[in-house]
């Protein structure tokens, strides 16, 4: 007997842990949470989300918070590592919504991850607005009502490299390898937009393969694009698998013309690990510090001055998303999540990655640039009216 | 595509590459040999050596394949204190008491790696590691060359150690009968520290050796700890020519697999290949009896 | 488990010991079945995951400290169970009831299929053998497309409400708890152990190992399968990684030890600590696994049979050291 009130004891102490462990916010601030990658495979994308998600809160909050109701309030923003697992984004997000009691949402990155917190929040119904999720892949869920999404276009960034190409007279042989991972937009750019574009542009397809999101090895794939003499390269994957897709290339003698790596390639940490052999690589980009929006270049300045780390174009697209949630916010002058959702939809406004209007799939498309890696910085070579430097052709 | 120069080529790249995933596994095979323990950290272990051979070149421009010897002395003396403090303790538990202590240690290590390092994947840069050799029809990355160089130079010191001297001697007696070892003199908490030393400072170099030739990241690690217990177990527990020996079937099975069905299913021929193995021939295809 | 687990005095009390706690049980399940009642979603949701986590852990308790089986595969019928259920769901739109019980049966078939090349393995490489399994199972599911690869399937309806998903949890979790107060307290705890602590001695004996083994192993991948079925509807979308990942083998394993191994409350015990513990470390985000891992080496070294164990020790019965 002695044993189990013992043991209850135990239960009791686990217990009032739990208790403590329920934060209090002041009773005023009006509450928003995220859930994030800051450990796991994606904690580098996670860190610049939620670098941009607090610059967005304390500049509002500096300059004295938002009205609702007349009185002034402070934003509490709360953030939670799920770990790059799906499993944690979804109880994160539930627990945010009610535990913490926030009032809308801010979304993680990479669609498993975003899917996962942006279903129980429209579930719940909760505004969320999140970026890092591709908008095919957003729209392919379902029918959002209280979710909204801020990034680039799919096809827009598939086409940007053969636009790209065309535009600035690149003299290829014509054939392509397409080179992709199957998750999901890997799957819908190099599994089907790429192959249709390709035809368009008036170029061959001699190679379309797939491989697992975390692949190790690719000295088939590699052999094979090289025996069927391809000069252009496109690739879709994340940046472990872009590194050593690149590296093995080296490796094997492989040098196209032209080399694009999707997704993979964005992240300065791709530059830093493959030194000269970033140099003439290709990446799609939705942002840049020189683009002519509202404070594009300050807020890498600051980034960089706080954090002595190079800027991500991710810092852009976390920073905005939550200003447009705060926006909304304000708008709505209220913390009812039905009206802070319709002040979303009612967005307008430019932004430091551009123009931000959803429609009425609650989806924003941010621009689409062209990026070369010179010496270690990315150099926007298209469109004519962005460019900051000259295309590199052929890859060296 | 098949023709004679690719399939000579793949399997060459194969039997290299399964060099340098012997020298991986070997600490883990020396380790589980003589304290029975499966060292979950092992993967660790290997990104640390990464690192190490990564900051080695940064701090004094060094080659990190020259600075071998320093990060191998580096990471067995980290694993000195892990031994001390938190195995030794667990001597008399049984072996899941040490296994899940070498669980939690790899957990820390990686959340330790993203505090220190950040999150960001790496790769050491080294212009002879991304050229290609070609010899006759064959042609493979010379960095598979050299790796393997290295790994069998280590291995082969490492089975010269086990046989041929006194800790050898001592070691291999308490892999038999620990007991039986301690009546007769052995000092089997010594043998042990310095065996998991050992173990650990062969990850470490096969680490490097992978931060040059690949790329490594904090969670690397668990990949890395999956291929070593397939090695481990395709040439035997505790047999250091048998670690090479199923480095080398692992790497040529995997190499052969990915022509034929695809990169994608590379990992997935090695873990098919390892639990028939396991199935089959538990104690790995060279085993007599342990060494 | 050998030396690290002391076998607990299971002093065989009357027959109505055995009543006492099916009695408990079903009283525990008539008060939580009205909790949606009275308590917030915050709760709910939280006990919801405490529930899976019991069915978890009751199951790999079972397998580790009954029969001697350390998994690292139960990852494997988790993700099982999650694609089963919306398989189910998705193509049949079967009644979630009876999607959950072919799960269960699913999950003990893949047991069943398994077994006789995992059982060839005794002791740590079972353990190994697990963990290639899982890591097997995962690989196919991220390549074959058939499955939806690495980009996962939907449910295509919307799951139902909180209350209906807590009270199916509960339910799980109750017949995980029910079938583990079946092996405690009748003759088959007594066989598990002879299993457990000398299964070659065992066998002399008349026990029959493989048999024993197999229903443990089969029985706890029903749970599991069933858990991973009713978590996978709740979240709505899943896809290889967060289903067969590794991290429901790690933190089935860590709560259970955390809990005490073998105890028979260690599984609860085990499953509340972690969500409480999960709780209070997500506001720290950078520590948190860190923290886990310290807990575990230090649970480890001076409590071997975890928090239960350390809350027998209060009172002046002492053990001598393991």
């Amino acid at each position: 007997m002695k044993r189990h009130i013992r043991t209850s004891l135990a239960a009791a102490l686990t217990a009032s842990m739990l208790g403590l462990g329920l934060s209090a916010a002041a009773a005023d601030d009006i509450v928003i949470g995220a859930s994030l990658p800051l450990s796991g495979p994606l904690a580098g994308f996670g860190s610049f989300q939620q670098w941009g998600y607090k610059r967005a809160v304390e500049e509002v909050n500096k300059a004295g918070g938002i009205a609702i109701d007349g009185n002034k309030r402070q934003v509490k923003l709360i953030i939670r590592d799920d770990k790059t697992d799906p499993n944690a984004t979804a109880s994160n997000t539930e627990t945010l919504i009610s535990r913490d009691r926030v009032v809308a949402m801010l979304g993680s990155c990479t669609p498993a991850l975003v899917n996962a917190g942006a279903l129980v929040s429209d579930r719940a119904k909760k505004p969320m607005v999140t970026g890092c999720d591709p908008l095919e892949a957003f729209k392919s869920v379902r029918r959002w009502s209280y979710v909204w999404d801020i990034f680039f276009h799919e096809p827009e960034l598939a086409a940007a490299q053969f636009k790209a190409m065309a535009e600035l007279g690149a003299e290829t042989n014509k054939k392509v390898a397409i080179w992709h991972d199957n998750g999901p937009d890997g799957q819908v750019v190099g599994g089907k937009i790429w192959p249709a574009l390709a035809k368009e542009f008036g170029y061959e397809v001699v190679q379309n393969a797939e491989f697992p999101i975390d692949n190790s090895q690719f000295t088939s794939i590699i052999g094979e694009a090289k025996s069927k003499g391809a000069e252009v390269v496109l690739v879709d994957a994340i940046t472990p698998q872009a590194i050593a897709i690149r590296k093995q290339m080296a490796s094997a003698g492989y040098t196209p013309k032209v080399l694009n790596i999707e997704k993979g390639a964005e992240p300065v940490q791709f530059a830093e690990a493959l030194g000269k052999l970033s140099d003439g690589i290709l990446v799609g980009g939705y942002w840049d510090p020189t683009f002519p929006y509202p404070g594009a270049a300050d807020l890498a300045k600051a980034f960089e001055s706080e954090t002595k780390l190079s800027s991500s174009q991710h810092i852009a697209d976390s920073y905005a998303a939550a200003q447009v949630l705060l926006d909304a916010i304000a708008a709505a002058g209220s913390t009812d999540p039905e009206k802070i959702n319709a002040a979303i939809a009612k967005t307008d406004k430019s932004y430091v990655v551009g123009p931000v209007k959803f429609d009425e799939n609650h989806t924003a498309k941010l621009p689409i640039v062209s990026l070369q890696w010179q010496g270690g910085k990315g150099v926007i070579i298209w469109p004519k009216a962005a460019k900051t430097g000259d295309f590199l052709f052929p890859l060296r | 595509m098949l023709d004679v120069s690719t399939i000579s080529s793949t399997i060459v790249s194969g039997v290299l590459l399964g060099g340098i995933l012997a020298l991986t596994a070997l600490g883990l095979s020396i380790v589980l040999g003589v304290m029975r323990l499966v060292n979950l950290a092992h993967g660790d272990f290997l990104v640390v050596g990464a690192y190490a051979g990564l900051f080695f070149l940064q701090f004094t421009g060094i080659d990190p394949l020259l600075g071998v010897p320093a990060v191998a002395v580096f990471v067995g003396l980290l694993a000195l204190p892990v031994y001390r403090l938190l195995l030794a303790p667990l001597a008399n538990r049984g072996a899941e008491a040490q296994m899940m202590t070498m669980f939690a240690v790899s957990i820390i290590l990686e959340n330790a790696f993203v505090l220190a390092f950040s999150a960001d994947t790496r790769s050491i840069a080294r212009d002879y590691a991304t050229v290609p050799l070609t010899l006759g029809p064959v042609t493979f990355p010379l960095i598979y060359l050299i790796g393997f160089v290295i790994s069998v130079s280590l291995i082969l010191a490492v089975h010269w150690l086990v046989s041929a001297t006194a800790f050898g001697r001592d070691l291999r007696a308490s892999a038999v009968d620990a007991e039986a070892a301690a009546t007769l003199g052995v000092d089997v908490k010594r043998v042990q520290m310095l065996t998991f030393a050992l173990g650990a400072a062969c990850a470490g170099v096969g680490g490097t050796l992978i931060g040059a030739a690949f790329q490594f990241s904090p969670s690397s690690g668990a990949a890395y700890l999956l291929n070593s217990l397939a090695v481990v177990v395709l040439g035997g527990l505790g047999s250091v020519i048998g670690t090479l020996v199923g480095g080398i079937a692992l790497g040529t099975l995997q190499s052969i697999g990915g022509l034929a069905l695809g990169d994608g299913y590379r990992d997935l021929v090695g873990m098919a290949v390892f639990l028939l193995v396991l199935a089959f021939r538990p104690d790995g295809f060279l085993a007599r009896g342990r060494t | 488990m050998s030396e690290a687990v002391a076998s607990c005095p299971h002093r065989f009390r009357a027959p109505g010991a055995g009543l006492v706690e099916v009695a408990v049980l079903v009283g525990a399940l008539a008060v939580l079945w009205f909790a949606p009642d009275f308590a917030g979603d915050y709760w709910l949701q939280l006990g919801f995951r405490t529930f899976i986590f019991i069915a978890l852990a009751q199951g790999w308790n079972l397998m580790a400290g009954s029969a001697g089986l350390v998994s690292l595969g139960t990852s494997c019928f988790v993700g099982l169970g999650a694609y089963v259920t919306f398989g189910l769901l998705n193509r049949l739109s079967l009644p979630l009831p009876l999607a959950l019980l072919i799960c269960a049966i699913a999950g003990g078939a893949l047991a069943a299929l398994v077994s006789p090349a995992l059982f060839r393995l005794r002791g740590l490489y079972f353990t190994v053998g697990t963990l290639a399994l899982a890591e097997l199972l995962r690989l196919l599911m991220v390549i074959v497309s058939a499955f939806g690869g690495a980009s996962g399937i939907f449910l295509q309806e919307d799951p139902p409400a909180l209350p209906v998903l807590f009270r199916y949890a509960l339910v799980v979790a109750l017949i995980a708890s029910l079938a583990m107060t079946l092996c405690a307290r009748t003759r088959i705890s007594v066989i598990l152990r002879a299993v457990r602590d000398d299964e070659d001695a065992a066998a002399q004996m008349g026990v029959r190992p493989y048999r024993v083994k197999l229903g443990a192993f089969v029985l706890a991948s029903a749970l599991a399968a069933m858990a991973g079925g009713i978590q996978a509807v709740k979240l709505g979308a899943i896809e290889p990684y967060g289903m067969f990942g590794l991290q429901w083998s790690i933190d089935v394993l860590s709560m259970v030890i955390i809990g005490g191994v073998g105890m028979r409350l260690g599984p609860v015990v085990g499953a509340l600590f972690a969500v409480a513990l999960g709780e209070m470390l997500a506001d720290y985000p950078e520590l948190h696994i860190a923290i886990t891992g310290a807990i575990l080496i230090v649970l480890i070294r001076f409590a071997p049979h975890g928090v239960v164990g350390l809350g027998a020790k209060l009172p002046l019965t002492r053990r001598m050291p393991a």
